[in-house]
């Protein structure tokens, strides 16, 4: 392992301190909790890298309701996540993947801006974001956008983030008729990352899909919405058949590959049971059942 | 630069590239804080920062500056925690050591928010703190008889 | 019986008399109905301290002055050194020293059963992480930039990464004397006339990979001068003895010239039998070098992927039986992986061989053992020591045998244990402590075996049931001499110091012993305090591994206690006045049975043992009786003792993801006295642990001897969550009439036992049985994804 050193640290108080560190300082790197950055300089040494640590910003920190959605600052930990109220109502893909994220201690710390900056395909906050719909909020001195999540992954450990942003928070719209679920597998049934992960978004009218959103990780270089299979099954009746269907289909869209972690064909077939039992979570949490 | 430790102000030069874990090793003498990993995979570096279980490996030391760190040291005489150690011993959770004071760390932790935990409960408490030596069972089972011990409320 | 205080001694000598059973003669001495502290559960000494914080492990000693060493290793698996250059090294500001092999005062050497082990590396290369070079830095970041300063000139030779690559006639060779670089052989009864008395035969081969011990703590070593010419190390290791012998030899010093302190230990589980005297010698190197004090810690990465893990092996083994039901025959090839160095696989494989028609009894059995050397990480101690990876591969014949006779697993094996007269596979007769009927009858009760034999399908998931059995021979094999000591000391106050080299690596062993004492001098528990093992002043208890701490060690305790109480009785008859019979001890106090009024406490039986002018202290000695063993044919007396255990688990497998829980687990073991039951709990519960570890997640991924997963991250051990219920262990105390008590070792056979339950569980679930591990749920998904086609 490689000693700590090579970086600075500066701890700004306001968001726009942090914007115009941004912009003017070279190599800069945003910090929160650390968890993914600290493990890395160990093993990778960082060479004068500016670290800017957002943890002082208030406003970058919380979960408010606003204009029927939920916004969550980017320096929110997961603890948090997992004890608020509404996230556990409306989003409770997101709640189930916080619960199961990491351990008591990297929940404390990690925040959902690093777990989805981080860019990993197998982040466990990714699949319950995209399948809300979520977007996330995009600023550097001059500029604030907002795009939607899916658009913020390039590949693997990249976003389109440029040098000076910073992602700021997350909106997600609520939805009161739907319910999703997030399932995952990992080596071992504690504090373990995910071999794959998956969550579903649902919205049920009668026994009919009337909305459907699939997204599964780690099986491609970036978390994956499965938009195909999505406008597939739409208006659908569901049922046992079609939940299988659909987890055949799922498992023909994702583009896995080996490594430590899995085989491709393990993560492809896991694919199609995850989505399924996400799905299935999902459907029962908006009352229905599948026969 | 300020922070809290286990109770009393100090003050400590900053150095960005120390973590919590070598700052309170090297600098402050508390070893019971253990190095396991390095990496935030075993727990054993647990202390509590403004009341909740972190690793403090993956800390940078200027991060705590203002804040509230906790060690085993600074909860010696905590009632909870007397109760948690005493059902530790009896219970025979201690074998090695080497995990003992993050574990009872994140156990003190989970008691003190939630009188009667399910096992369950205590699982996900201390899923981070990885045990070679117990199997977990009778760390476990510690942790419910402290449980018990301390009643509800 | 009148006892007589001279014939205690006599159980210590070699060629003892068999028929004195000590285990007896000691409960007539004490001549209790209830024992004070054996076999209660009591607070161990440690306990507080280590819920305190206040235990001091390796890393906590060191001083803030002290010099980092670290080790410049090799990355490549098979290279001819060519040249070594320090020179840009030493000239980075902070770096006070480079030692080579050159600068190594006495011997470079490390090996432990063979010398093919150098210390520092200057000629080759055999593994990736091979050492070359230490860096006596001041700080971590000079340190570091020294790591890349070194220039060594290779020249590559072929690597051997597997073992038929290895025993290939055109292998390279990766030491001088050939790539095998031991074998051993057992020949008893009629191997042929066994096969022809079978019905059925099973051929089968099985692979039992590398297992990592992820001790929580990371190896370190502290060494700092004491004056001129004496070097002191704090470290932990296994047997403090053995790293001053270690140490002392590549100093090229005299033994008193080199002092041990042991750390307290954050696991060991064999790991610190190996890494103890290379990281002491390394730290010591730099400390003799210097002039100053120094530490070796190792990171977690650098611990996994250079120090050595269990041994892998193969097993092609074939088991036969009549169609009564009775083993018949058994042939066995065992071919253990050593990796880059032999380290101890002289012994490990010696075990499995004699060890390999598993807890049963067969006349006719055929073993031939090799051990190969492959430029992959080298191979070494672990709790199970070789009977793991064997009873992995036999208890799964032992299960097929039983499946293809149409017979419960239970009632086939309860039909060839071990019993009172059997023969093992060297053909030792056992006389006595032999428990393994009483472990499987029990569980099979407690478990309600009989009700579990049809596995139980339930929407995606299937539950079964397995059995596992192991025997586990204690201490040393063959006819090597086995000896522990242990020293006793009465203060003035009354208060005791106890010494033993037996290493607190967790097991609490060291704290058995002070029971042990405690019930033989009728002390208080409290009043007797265990020193750090200090070769200066402890004496040499031999290795802590084995099994042997409490069985040997223990049983040196209480010839010390002996000895001492033999005094304190003296002396308190003659202050109490009455006979020597009389007088007992209890709670540190001494009274006379027949008149409870009078009593007087230790403090002044000590100030009068030291007015008189008698010896306050005791050196206790306990060697093993004399064992026997044949070159030709293997058989002999093989070990003095044997534990046995068995283990039933209950699995359920997801059929679709491949994931296995293990749920339920009812172990047993026959561990011939529980001097304190909660702790042997607690050695099974944890060995539960690693054996599910081992069988389910634990994989140490090589790829061209680089090893892919050196962390906690990705070599993935039990978490709290992957905890099964435990049924209360049943201890089946089957007394060994040569140890203290009866007692014998308990830290190895519950690994032994549960790999082979779950992957017997695992078939009568699935009906798929596997020949290697770790069964990961990928591998269960793969293997249920084959049978559907």
């Amino acid at each position: 392992m490689k000693p700590l050193t090579g970086f600075n640290l500066v701890r700004p108080r306001t968001l726009q301190g942090a914007l115009t560190l941004m912009a003017t300082l070279e190599k800069t790197q945003p910090i929160a909790g650390g968890t993914d950055l600290i493990p890395l300089y160990r093993e990778v040494q960082c060479e004068k890298t500016n670290l800017i640590d957002l943890s002082l910003i208030n406003e970058l920190n919380g979960i408010t309701e606003s204009l029927n959605c939920i916004v969550i600052g980017s320096t929110t930990t997961h603890t948090q996540i997992l004890s608020n109220n509404l996230v556990a109502k409306h989003v409770s893909a997101l709640h189930d993947s916080c619960s199961v994220l990491g351990s008591v201690q990297i929940r404390n710390r990690g925040t959902i801006g690093g777990n989805i900056c981080n860019a990993s395909p197998a982040a466990d906050t990714a699949p319950p974001l995209l399948v809300h719909n979520a977007e996330v909020n995009i600023s550097n001195q001059n500029n604030n956008r907002w795009i939607p999540l899916e658009e913020l992954f390039k590949g693997p450990k990249l976003t389109v983030l440029q040098p000076d942003e910073l992602l700021l928070k997350i909106k997600i719209p609520i939805d009161s008729d739907s319910a999703s679920a997030f399932k995952r597998l990992g080596r071992r049934k504690g504090f373990t990352l995910s071999i794959v992960n998956a969550a579903a978004f649902v919205k049920r009218e009668e026994g009919l899909i009337q909305n459907i959103r699939l997204s599964i990780g780690s099986v491609a270089p970036t978390p994956l919405r499965i938009k195909k299979v999505e406008e597939e099954f739409l208006g659908i009746e569901m049922s046992k058949r079609v939940l299988d269907e659909i987890g055949q289909a799922c498992s023909d869209q994702v583009k896995p590959i080996d490594d430590i972690r899995g085989t491709a064909e393990y993560r492809r077939d896991m694919s199609n049971i995850l989505i399924k039992r996400a799905l299935n979570e999902a459907w029962r949490r908006t009352g229905g059942i599948i026969e | 630069m300020i922070f809290e430790l286990n109770g009393k102000n100090v003050s400590f030069e900053a150095i960005p590239s120390l973590t919590l874990l070598d700052l309170l090793r090297n600098e402050f003498g508390l070893t019971s804080v253990k190095k396991g990993c390095d990496q935030g995979e075993c727990g054993a570096c647990t202390v509590l920062l403004d009341g909740m279980p972190v690793n403090s490996c993956l800390i940078l030391s200027p991060q705590v500056e203002g804040k509230r760190v906790t060690t085993i040291d600074g909860l010696s005489e905590n009632p909870l925690m007397i109760e948690l150690r005493d059902a530790f011993m009896e219970n025979g959770a201690v074998q090695c050591g080497f995990c003992t004071p993050g574990m009872l760390l994140s156990s003190y932790s989970l008691l003190r928010d939630n009188r009667n935990p399910t096992e369950e409960e205590v699982k996900m408490a201390i899923e981070g703190n990885i045990c070679r030596c117990t199997g977990y069972v009778k760390i476990i089972e510690a942790v419910l008889d402290a449980a018990v011990r301390i009643g509800p409320d | 019986m009148k006892i007589n205080l001279k014939t205690f001694v006599l159980p210590f000598q070699y060629n003892v008399d068999k028929s004195l059973e000590y285990y007896k003669i000691l409960e007539k001495l004490l001549n209790r109905n209830e024992y004070f502290v054996v076999g209660k559960n009591l607070i161990r000494s440690d306990a507080l301290d280590k819920c305190l914080g206040k235990a001091n492990f390796t890393a906590d000693y060191l001083s803030k002055e002290s010099l980092i060493v670290k080790v410049f290793r090799s990355c490549k698996s098979h290279a001819i050194i060519k040249n070594i250059e320090t020179s840009r090294a030493m000239n980075i500001p902070g770096i006070e020293a480079i030692i080579t092999a050159r600068d190594i005062p006495g011997i470079n050497q490390i090996g432990y059963a063979l010398p093919d082990q150098p210390l520092l590396n200057d000629t080759k290369v055999h593994y990736i992480g091979d050492p070359i070079a230490l860096i006596c830095a001041q700080n971590e970041e000079a340190a570091q930039k020294a790591e890349e300063s070194i220039l060594i000139e290779y020249e590559e030779l072929k690597s051997v990464f597997d073992i038929s690559a290895a025993l290939n006639p055109d292998s390279p060779l990766i030491h001088t004397d050939g790539n095998v670089a031991v074998t051993t052989k057992i020949r008893k009864g009629n191997i042929e006339k066994g096969f022809k008395n079978s019905n059925v035969i099973i051929e089968d081969t099985y692979w039992s990979p590398y297992q990592e011990h992820m001790c929580l703590e990371t190896d370190g070593a502290y060494a700092f001068p004491d004056g001129t010419n004496k070097i002191t190390v704090i470290c932990e290791s296994q047997s403090p003895h053995l790293v001053r012998e270690k140490v002392a030899a590549i100093l090229g010093w005299k033994l008193n010239q080199v002092r041990i302190i042991q750390a307290l230990t954050g696991g060991a589980f064999g790991k610190k039998d190996d890494t103890g005297p290379i990281l002491a010698a390394y730290a010591a190197l730099s400390a003799k070098t210097l002039g100053k004090p120094s530490a070796c810690i190792y990171d977690r990465i650098e611990m996994f992927k250079t120090t050595p893990k269990r041994f892998p092996a193969k097993f092609i083994y074939k088991s036969g039986a009549d169609k009564n039901g009775n083993l018949t025959a058994i042939q066995v090839y065992i071919t253990l992986e050593c990796g880059a160095y032999a380290n101890r696989a002289p012994f490990w494989l010696w075990r499995q061989t004699a060890h390999a028609a598993g807890p049963y009894e067969v006349d006719n059995v055929a073993v031939d053992g090799r051990a190969v050397y492959t430029n992959n990480v080298y191979g070494g101690s672990f709790r199970g020591f070789g009977n793991l990876a064997l009873h992995f591969a036999v208890e799964q014949q032992i299960d097929k045998l039983a499946y293809e006779l149409c017979m419960d697993p239970l009632d086939f094996r309860l039909k060839n244990v071990l019993k009172v007269g059997s023969r093992t596979t060297c053909d030792q007769i056992l006389d006595h402590s032999v428990g393994i009927e009483k472990c499987l009858k029990s569980i099979e009760d407690a478990s309600k075996w009989k009700e579990k034999r049809v596995p139980i399908k339930n929407g995606n998931t299937l539950k079964g049931w397995g059995i596992g059995c192991a025997y586990h021979g204690n201490s040393t094999s063959r006819s090597t001499p086995d000896w522990s000591a242990a020293s006793l000391l009465m203060n003035i106050d009354g208060s005791f110091i106890y010494r033993t080299g037996i290493c607190e690596l967790g097991q609490g062993s060291p704290f058995g012993h002070v029971k042990i004492v405690a019930e033989i001098l009728g002390a208080n528990i409290e009043s007797i305090k265990i020193e750090i093992p200090d070769t200066d002043s402890t004496p040499d208890s031999k290795p802590t591994h084995g099994s042997r701490g409490l069985m040997m060690g223990g049983t040196a305790a209480a010839d010390a206690a002996i000895q001492l109480r033999e005094k304190i009785i003296k002396i308190a008859a003659e202050m109490l006045d009455c006979s020597l019979k009389l007088v007992e001890c209890k709670e540190s106090y001494a009274y006379n049975k027949e008149n409870l009024n009078k009593k007087i406490p230790f403090n002044e039986i000590a100030e009068e043992l030291h007015i008189r002018g008698l010896n306050p202290g005791a050196y206790g000695f306990y060697a093993s009786p004399k064992r026997n063993y044949d070159e030709e044919t293997g058989l002999g007396i093989n070990y003095s003792v044997y534990t046995f255990a068995s283990t039933i688990a209950e699995v359920e497998v997801d059929t679709e993801t491949g994931e296995i829980s293990v749920l339920k687990i009812w172990p047993s073991m026959d561990v011939g006295k529980a001097i304190d039951p909660i702790i042997i709990e607690g050695q099974i519960h944890g060995a539960l642990s690693q054996g599910i570890g081992f069988t389910l997640m634990e994989n140490v991924q090589l790829h061209n001897g680089n090893i892919l997963n050196p962390s906690f991250k990705d070599y993935i051990v039990p978490s709290a969550f992957d905890t099964p219920e435990v049924d209360d262990p049943i201890l089946i105390e089957e007394a060994y009439k040569h140890s203290a008590f009866g007692v014998k070792g308990v830290g190895e056979p519950s690994i032994i036992s549960i790999v082979p339950a779950i992957v017997n569980a695992i078939y009568h679930a699935t009906g798929i049985r596997f020949n290697t591990l770790p069964i990961t749920a990928e591998r269960m998904h793969k293997a249920l994804k084959e049978v559907k086609k």
